[in-house]
This record gives structure tokens, C-alpha cells and sequence, in this order.
């Protein structure tokens, strides 16, 4: 009998892995131990506060290209051992326990199994956290990652709502589930479903497999927009609405609902990918879309009645009637997150002691706002709301390095949201506030139902991205008012190079900032699409401001250059 | 063919904004008013005493300082129109009735109104907001968007007569318009039309460029010379076409590709005629206002409309064209940068040949088409393949 | 003779004292080496627990060291990035796939 060939691994392929493998981890050579007295002294005290933000050299902990980290960031003891228990335990620990609640673990491997943007994008959602809360201390770090913790909630909450009603799952049946599900472009404000709150789930389509995606894991989201130009779409369309057709196009969409509510939310191209996802969704599908000239008194009524045919639809569908004390319920909670949004604005605008960073705020925003109630957002603003208190009472400045206090304007880079989290660490440029943050920016009257109504159209109009993009110029340019509003002195100016709205306007806004001698960075972008200006470019430009423009050092060199172009 | 007597009067005219009728009408104390699209209605915009101009910028060269306001990733056709505006050819316009159906338009139309570009003191640019169905509660709406931000805004500014008569008045003579048109149109279904997609073209610019009363009398002698002039001996193109898309108000891009071979045999695109020389129709007991809305919701066939009849109702219109006007094929051609058309175009390259049988040819174009080259290597080619599907049918 | 009865008598007693003498000290070692015994079993039980629960807090000790050294050192990370990552995404590329371009585009619904 002839035994097989066995092709042992050479010893220097071995060794080459045993190099590689040894270099994921940091080399304790690079361990510096103290020589006297007085170092061993700041050694402890180091090892016990954490660094001070000038020595940390966090760009030292990363692994090349891939954004891991040798070692994660030591924090002072008490700090690290907070990440460790109330963030990462914490968070694994409650992801467990949300598919449970929300689900059960069955459901959710199969649609782990199913789903390219389940599998590739979530698993790794800690480093999510890591990368929006890299730096961050005391109240700083508690507050901001509160909301992250949210978010995860929120997203796991969708995709086991997706999963139970699955028919891709289940060999085509549909379930109770399906029959209880309501799809919706992600850009419908959760809110028009309230009033079957009790019975029925409303789901945004992409707001799972594509939005959250981009922020979580870059490279998901690329195979939807190249799905998108297989079939011929050019290049240049906006990419979220090629990545929201690609994710049909390349069947990875799943089968939850019997049908759909769409919108002309934000723009053209949301109106345009309309036309593909209608081929492949094969339910009924009502549009409702909302008027672009906001402003004008006029257009209320039309939009109010718009939602009003919406929600006749959608009873002709379900069978199930209009519940006016369901809906006003859920909008007088809403309004509850509005009010207490407001507060954190007012200690933003008006102090050092805000807890949030530029990254939780903005995301945590416009999920919260685009997705509509959920019991998490009011847990998180109860917690946050301690923090808030806290650190306005004892006056913690909670970002002691900031330089800068910027507001960030127009659409922002999904697949780097955490560069704010970065231009702290690294030029001590604070994110105060952001644009799609101020949009949604009202509350909702439920007096009599007319008013309640029109209230619902006007926020409806008041949408991310078209509060402030669409309905005329004056929307736009509202960010001098706030930028005096908030106290900003920089503004980062996101420049999404595929956004025609944007793209307009650009040299008015350059002619602005030359008149009232502002100092803003244009950071060009592709929205999901990392491709098309990395990361890596980002910070060069901003890099190149900060030092040629404002003359100015960086707080941690270390951050100025490095390489993560495979990271997620 | 015998020349048309008037071809030669009109590619002058097409040759500017403030052409020679244009310049006339203003002499006689008329308003110019400027619009981008279809549904701002032309005909509430040719009331006595005011004439719309469909804007064009003929000649353009490279929009360097459009692009420095609107970047060079934005459609060339409204960064075209903001030059032309910025070198001072649209100083003639009174006013810019303006929409907000694309978002390029809308923007240069915003600059139009922010910056101070026309050295005209009266004017004033007004935003007319357009629904995305065609549902009453969208019919009802336009109404009283055409009366707030038109209507009412001429009355007031420029003292226009804005009555029912004066409406029903500009109806009559919009109507003739279409019906010329139509009629000149029409011939283009005969197997061996007398007339060319470029002249025709040609024809349904002007009656959109110029003033009414004053084109009308040429459009009436062009309508009466086409009824005895003789076509070629024989059909002179290879196959024929229906152009179909977006933005299109350059007759040269027609001319190339009917010098490929291909007759455009009708012409489904902004600008076009399919729809958009349609009349209007007034029934009994209903306000001219009311039927104008109408009118210009249900009879277009625009990417903007949402509901999913429309927007696959929108393919078999495709069809029934081709089909309408014996055509062998179908050009789809859109502006770079246009997201409307973007998605249709896809659309329609997959769904016509697939569930109709019609070859697609799916093109992106400039504003200014500089790279013909390009262009006619790929009209040839589908020229070619048309050809050669209609001789294995034949078969 | 009175003398030997009575030296008899002594010598007979003093062996009983001696006897009982021995038994005492018999019985003293063997009360002694019982309660030796019994206070070694007592300890035996108490230590049996003790080595339990330091079974199990050194078991969690362990956990915990364990669960913060892959915290520490970004073990979860390197694992999804390194194998679930690319396991997955293989499984993905490969999966059979409806074609959605050959739905049906109906005019009427």
C-alpha cells in the first residue's frame, strides 16, 4: 500500500508564520522599564491614571493596514477597567442577550449564514466601539459609548426582526412574522408606522445591510455598490442609493415583508434606485414622497395628505385600523428624546463639560431620530443624562485637549465617521456638533390630529441630508447661525464627491468662507465608498491644514501617518 | 431633399438665447421669461405680454467658472447654463420661472437668484414646488403651486393678465403650436419620411427658444411646405430610431447619429416632443388652470414620477413608441452626472431588449459632445447590429 | 505464715494496683490516640471544601485573566479579522444566487 504524500511545511514557512503570528501581539522588547526612581514614580502614576494625552502615542497600537491593535489602549487602571467591564464585556455579554430577546440563536446563524452584510459586517462590531471611543476618558468614555451600546441594540433588534420573518429562511413560506412586518426605504421616518406599533414591526430595508454596515465594516458595503454598476448603473450616482439597488441586485436582500413604503428621501437618486428596487421587491409599494420647496406654507397640506394615503394604504394592507392613542403615545415619547436632545445641545453650545464625542453624537442622532421610538433610546438618555449632570455639576472639561471646537456640515463620510475620534487624539479638534444632527430639530403636537399631522409632514421634510440640502440655498448656509450658535470656530466642510446637491454649491460656500475668514477643511469623500478618497487621504488633508494653515503641532505624532487601508 | 425654406432661419436662431425673435419680442415691450423644464408650463408663460424662452446654452466651450461654483461633478447642462449666465447671455430674462425637478437646475437656478448675474434690475427668479405623482392630492397641489409662484408672481411683478380668458388665450395658441408640430412630427412614421430627425429637431427647438406669436407664422409655412415636399428616392438611413432620455437640446448630437446611419424617428427626451407637444385640453366647466395641471402630470412620462405603475408604465411607453413610429431600435442617451436617467437608462437597456425585443443602444453623453468620435463608433456599431438582427428576422 | 498470707495479700494487691495501673495508661493512650484521630478527620473536611473553592476561584481567575488577555491584546479582533472574516466571505462568494435580472418586470400588478 502506498502512502499518501504528505507535504510537510517547510521550516522557514513555519517560521515566516510563527514571525507573522508573533507580530499581531506587541514585541516586549519595546518595553521600556524604569531606570530610577523618578521614572519608576511617573511609571506608576502612568500605569495608574493612564498617560497623559501627549504620550500616549496611539498610533503605535495599531497593526499595519488592518486598523487591529497590538495591545488595546491602557487607560489608567480604572478607565481600562471600565472598557473592559461595562464596554466589552457588557456589550458581547448584551449582544448574546439581545438575539435571545429578540430572537433565538437559531434564527440568527442561519441568517448570519444567509447574508454576506450580517456575516461580514457585525461580528466584528467591538471594533466599532474601539475606533469611536480610541482616546477617550472619565465621563467622556462612559457617555459616548452609552449611545454606541444603543445603536447595537437598536441593529440587532432589526435584523432578528428581518430574520424571524424571513422567507429566504424558510424555503419561500412566509410566517406570522412576514404578515406582521412593514418594509420601508430606510430614509421613511419610522415614525408613519406608529399607529400599528402594537402588532405590526416597521423594518427600513437598507438602514441594517447597508447603512450601519458602512460604519461598522467598510468593505460590506462595497460589493452592493459593484453590484449596482454590474448591470450597467455609471459610476457616478450617488453611492447610497447603489449600494441600496445593489443589495437586490446581488439577492441579498431578505424577504420580510408583504410591502413596502417608499420616499423621495433625501434626493433624486433616492427617487431614481426606487425604480430598480421596485422590480425586485414583489410586493405592493406605496411612494410618499414630500414636497422640496419645505419652506413654503403651501406644500404642508399636500405632504400632510400624502401620509394621510399612506396610512390608508397601509391599512388596506395589513387589515388592521389606525390606532390615533398608539401613534400619540409614541410621538409624545419622541418628543421626550427631542426635549432632552435639546439639553444636550444647550451644555454643547455652551460648555466644556459635554460627554459626547463627535462620532456617538452624530450617529447616535441620526439613527435614533430616522428609526423612530425604541425603548433603548430612552434607557441610554436616562444613563446619559446622569453623566450630563455630573459633569456639568462638578465642571469636568471632558475633552481637556480640544484646540478647536468645529462643526462639521453637509453629508458625512459613513465609512469614516470616527475621523473625529482621530482629530482629537491628533490635533485636539473637537466635533461639537454636526449638520445631520440638526435636522428632525422639532417636536410633534398631539393636540388634534390635524395638527399632528401637518407636525409629522414639516418633520418629515426635515429629513438627514434634505433638512439642510434641498428647499434652497438659505437651508444650506444656515451653518453660520450655527456655528455661533454652538461656538464653533473651524468647520470641517464634508465634500461628498458624488452628491449633485453638494456638489452645486461648493464655490458659494468657498466665496463665504474666504468673506467671514473662517477656517474650514474641505474633506472630499464618497460617502460608503472608501475607494474613491481613503481614509489615509482624509487625514493628509486634514493633516496639511492643521500644519501649513494653522501652524499647529500635533498632540500625539504618532497619529499623523499610518496605514489602515485594509481596516474595517 | 429640397432644403426647407426656413432650416437655415432657424439653426440661427438656435444659435443664441437672445436671438433675433427673442430681441423683437423685448423691443415690443414683452417679458422674457426663462424656464429649464417641462413642468413649468410653457403655456402660462406665453400670456399676453410675456414669452418663455426654454433655456439653452448653444456654443458652449468649457465652464471654467461654473465649475469653480458647482464643481466639475455636477451635469454639464447646468453648469453650461450658470456660464452662459455668468458671461451675461441670459441678461435678456426678466425672470427665471424656476423648479426644483433636478437638483443641477435647481442649483443653478439658486444662483441664479442668490448671486446678482442678470444685470436686470426687475428681475426675480420664483420656485414653483412639482409633485411626484399624479394623484389628485398632487393635481391639487400643482394647481396652487402654478397660481402662487406663477401666476400670481406675473400679475404682481409685471401686471400680466393671469384671467381664465387670457389663459384660455394662450392655450389656443400653445395648441396651434403642438398641433404643427405634431402634424410636422407625424410624417416621421411614414416609411420614408420628408423630413429628418435633425430638422425636426431643429423645428421643436425654436417653437421652444423663441416667442410664440412670432415663430408661429414660420412653423406654419414649414407645416405647409413638408405636405408637397418630396422625400429621397429612396429611405436613406440604414434603420430607424427612437431617441429617447435626458436633457437633449442639441440638434448636432441628432445629426450625428443620423450620419451613422440611424433616422431618429422620434424623440422621447427633455426637449422632445413625446410628450410635450401634446394640446391641452380644456373640459367643459373646468378651470384652464386645472386642466394645464393636468395636463403637464398625467402626460409626462418623467423619472421623477414615483408611484411603481408609472415607473414601469413609463417602459411600455418606450415601447409603444418604438413600435408607434416603425422604429427598428431604441438610443437611450443621458447626460453624465444625471441621476434621473442614470437609473432609467439601466433600466430600460435591460427591460426593452429582454421583454420587448428592442435593441438598446445606452449611451452617457456630455452637454458638449466633444468625444463624437466615441459616440459614432458606438451608433455605428449598433447600426450594425440592428442591421443584422433585422436580416436573421427576415430569414 | 501470717506473715506470707499477708505479704501474698499485698503482693496481690499491688499486682491489681499495677494492672489497673497499666490498664489506665492503656486506656489513656488509647483515649489519646482516638481523639489524635478524631481532630485529623475534622481538618480533612474543612480543607476539602477550601480546595473546592479554590478550585473554583482559581478557575474564574483563570476566565478572567483569560477573558481580559484576549481583551487586552485584541484577540477578538485578530480572530474575525484573521479566520471568521475570511471564512465567511469565501462562503458568501460561493453561495448560489438568484439571478433578480430575470424577475418578471410586470406592467400591470
Amino acid at each position: 500500500m502506498k502512502l499518501p504524500d504528505i507535504k510537510l511545511p517547510k521550516p522557514s514557512d513555519l517560521t515566516g508564520k510563527l514571525k507573522a503570528f508573533a507580530g499581531l501581539f506587541p514585541d516586549p522588547r519595546d518595553v521600556k522599564l524604569p531606570k530610577n526612581a523618578a521614572e519608576a514614580k511617573k511609571a506608576a502614576h502612568d500605569f495608574w491614571y493612564g498617560k497623559p494625552h501627549g504620550e500616549r502615542r496611539l498610533g503605535d497600537l495599531y497593526l499595519d493596514k488592518t486598523g487591529l491593535y497590538k495591545h488595546r489602549e491602557w487607560r489608567g487602571v480604572k478607565d481600562t477597567f471600565y472598557y473592559f467591564h461595562m464596554i466589552w464585556l457588557y456589550n458581547y455579554a448584551n449582544m448574546v442577550m439581545d438575539i435571545m430577546k429578540f430572537g433565538d440563536p437559531i434564527t440568527f446563524a442561519k441568517g448570519l449564514w444567509r447574508y454576506r452584510w450580517m456575516g461580514q459586517t457585525y461580528l466584528p462590531v467591538l471594533h466599532w466601539f474601539d475606533r469611536g471611543l480610541e482616546g477617550l476618558r472619565g465621563e467622556a468614555l462612559r457617555a459616548s459609548a452609552w449611545h454606541y451600546r444603543a445603536m447595537t441594540c437598536v441593529t440587532i433588534n432589526q435584523f432578528m426582526n428581518m430574520f424571524e420573518a424571513d422567507g429566504n429562511l424558510r424555503n419561500g413560506a412566509h410566517n406570522d412574522a412576514w404578515h406582521h412586518a412593514m418594509a420601508h426605504k430606510e430614509t421613511v421616518w419610522g415614525g408613519i408606522f406608529y399607529p400599528w406599533a402594537d402588532k405590526y414591526k416597521h423594518i427600513p430595508l437598507e438602514m441594517i445591510p447597508y447603512f450601519v454596515t458602512c460604519h461598522v465594516n467598510n468593505h460590506t458595503v462595497l460589493n452592493y455598490i459593484d453590484a449596482a454598476q454590474s448591470i450597467g448603473l455609471p459610476g457616478d450616482p450617488c453611492p447610497m442609493c447603489q449600494a441600496e439597488a445593489g443589495l437586490f441586485v446581488l439577492d441579498d436582500m431578505p424577504d420580510f415583508a408583504p410591502f413596502m413604503v417608499s420616499s423621495n428621501e433625501a434626493c433624486d437618486g433616492s427617487v431614481a434606485s426606487t425604480a430598480i428596487q421596485d422590480w425586485f421587491f414583489k410586493g405592493p409599494l406605496f411612494a410618499m414622497p414630500q414636497p422640496m420647496q419645505f419652506d413654503d406654507p403651501l406644500v404642508q397640506e399636500h405632504c400632510a395628505n400624502e401620509i394621510r394615503e399612506c396610512w390608508k394604504f397601509i391599512e388596506e394592507q395589513t387589515g388592521a385600523p389606525f390606532n390615533l392613542q398608539l401613534l400619540n403615545e409614541n410621538l409624545e415619547k419622541q418628543n421626550e428624546l427631542q426635549r432632552f436632545e435639546w439639553e444636550k445641545w444647550d451644555v454643547a453650545a455652551k460648555t466644556n463639560h459635554y460627554p459626547i464625542n463627535g462620532v456617538a453624537q452624530a450617529l447616535y442622532r441620526i439613527y435614533q431620530s430616522q428609526y423612530g421610538e425604541h425603548f433603548i433610546w430612552h434607557d441610554t438618555d436616562k444613563k446619559v443624562s446622569k453623566i450630563l449632570t455630573k459633569c456639568v455639576e462638578k465642571k469636568i472639561d471632558t475633552f481637556p485637549k480640544t484646540r478647536h471646537r468645529v462643526i462639521a456640515w453637509s453629508c458625512a463620510p459613513l465609512y469614516y465617521s470616527n475621523w473625529c475620534t482621530w482629530a482629537y487624539n491628533c490635533w485636539g479638534l473637537n466635533t461639537i456638533i454636526n449638520m445631520d444632527s440638526l435636522m428632525f430639530d422639532m417636536t410633534i403636537r398631539t393636540d388634534n390630529l390635524d395638527n399632528t399631522v401637518m407636525d409629522m409632514a414639516r418633520y418629515h421634510e426635515w429629513a438627514p441630508m434634505r433638512r439642510m440640502a434641498v428647499g434652497g440655498m438659505h437651508h444650506i448656509f444656515e451653518l453660520w447661525e450655527n456655528m455661533e450658535r454652538f461656538n464653533c470656530d473651524m468647520v470641517m466642510m464634508y465634500d461628498q464627491l458624488q452628491c449633485k446637491g453638494m456638489q452645486g454649491v461648493v464655490g458659494l460656500f468657498e466665496d463665504e468662507f474666504r468673506k467671514r475668514n473662517i477656517h474650514a477643511i474641505w474633506m472630499p469623500h464618497a460617502l460608503p465608498d472608501k475607494r474613491t478618497v481613503s481614509r489615509g487621504e482624509i487625514r493628509r488633508i486634514i493633516n496639511d491644514y492643521m500644519s501649513t494653515v494653522m501652524k499647529e503641532e500635533p498632540l500625539d505624532p504618532s497619529l499623523l501617518e499610518f496605514d489602515d487601508d485594509m481596516s474595517w | 431633399m429640397r432644403d426647407l425654406k426656413h432650416l437655415i432661419f432657424f439653426e440661427n436662431l438656435l444659435q443664441e438665447a437672445n436671438n433675433e425673435l427673442v430681441k423683437q419680442a423685448k423691443s415690443e415691450g414683452k417679458k422674457a421669461l426663462g424656464y429649464t423644464c417641462y413642468f413649468m408650463p410653457e403655456v402660462l408663460l406665453d400670456l399676453p405680454g410675456c414669452f418663455s424662452v426654454r433655456l439653452r446654452a448653444p456654443r458652449s466651450g468649457s465652464p471654467d467658472m461654473a465649475t469653480y461654483y458647482m464643481s466639475n461633478r455636477t451635469c454639464h447642462y447646468g453648469r453650461a447654463l450658470l456660464e452662459r449666465a455668468l458671461e451675461g447671455g441670459f441678461n435678456f430674462l426678466d425672470a427665471q420661472m424656476a423648479t426644483e425637478t433636478c437638483t443641477v437646475t435647481c442649483r443653478f437656478q439658486e444662483h441664479l437668484d442668490r448671486m446678482d448675474i442678470i444685470k436686470n434690475p426687475d428681475f426675480f427668479v420664483t420656485f414653483t414646488d412639482v409633485p411626484f405623482k399624479t394623484n389628485e392630492n398632487s393635481v391639487e397641489h400643482f394647481r396652487k403651486q402654478l397660481q402662487a409662484h406663477v401666476l400670481d408672481e406675473l400679475s404682481e411683478k409685471f401686471g400680466i393678465d393671469t384671467s381664465d380668458e387670457a389663459l384660455m388665450k394662450a392655450i389656443e395658441e400653445h395648441n396651434e403650436v403642438c398641433r404643427i408640430i405634431t402634424e410636422i412630427g407625424n410624417y416621421r412614421k411614414l416609411d420614408n419620411p420628408p423630413i429628418t430627425g435633425y430638422e425636426f429637431h431643429v423645428i421643436q427647438l425654436v417653437s421652444l427658444t423663441c416667442p410664440k406669436y412670432l415663430i408661429l407664422p414660420y412653423l406654419r409655412e414649414t407645416a405647409e411646405e413638408l405636405k408637397t415636399r418630396e422625400p429621397e428616392p429612396a429611405f436613406p438611413f440604414r434603420c430607424r430610431v427612437v431617441l429617447a432620455g435626458a436633457e437633449n437640446d442639441d440638434p448636432e448630437f441628432t445629426k450625428l447619429i443620423e450620419s451613422c446611419g440611424a433616422m431618429v424617428v422620434a424623440d422621447r427626451y427633455c426637449y422632445g416632443t413625446l410628450p410635450g407637444r401634446e394640446q391641452i385640453d380644456v373640459k367643459e366647466g373646468q378651470s384652464p388652470l386645472d386642466a394645464i395641471a393636468r395636463h403637464h402630470l398625467d402626460g409626462s412620462y418623467c423619472p421623477r414620477f414615483m408611484p411603481r405603475e408609472q415607473m414601469r408604465g413609463r417602459k411600455k411607453y418606450l415601447a409603444d413608441v418604438v413600435k408607434d413610429y416603425n422604429a427598428d431600435g431604441l438610443i437611450v442617451a443621458s447626460n453624465k452626472f444625471c441621476e434621473y436617467w442614470s437609473y432609467e437608462r439601466t433600466m430600460d437597456a435591460l427591460i426593452l431588449p429582454r421583454d420587448y425585443g428592442i435593441p438598446t443602444c445606452s449611451i452617457e453623453k456630455e452637454y458638449v459632445n466633444a468625444s463624437t468620435g466615441q459616440l459614432r463608433t458606438r451608433f455605428q456599431a449598433f447600426v450594425e447590429s440592428v442591421e443584422i438582427k433585422k436580416l436573421q428576422e427576415a430569414k | 505464715m501470717k506473715k506470707t498470707m499477708l505479704d501474698k495479700a499485698v503482693r496481690k494487691e499491688s499486682r491489681k494496683l499495677k494492672r489497673l495501673k497499666k490498664a489506665q495508661k492503656i486506656q489513656k493512650r488509647v483515649a489519646a490516640r482516638s481523639s489524635a484521630k478524631r481532630s485529623t478527620k475534622k481538618r480533612g473536611a474543612g480543607c476539602k471544601v477550601l480546595k473546592v473553592f479554590g478550585k473554583i476561584f482559581a478557575l474564574l481567575a483563570a476566565l478572567y485573566a483569560a477573558l481580559f488577555a484576549v481583551f487586552f491584546f485584541d484577540l477578538d479582533g485578530k480572530l474575525m479579522y484573521y479566520v471568521v472574516e475570511p471564512f465567511l466571505v469565501k462562503h458568501y462568494d460561493k453561495m448560489d444566487r438568484k439571478n433578480p435580472l430575470d424577475m418578471p418586470y410586470e406592467i400591470k400588478k
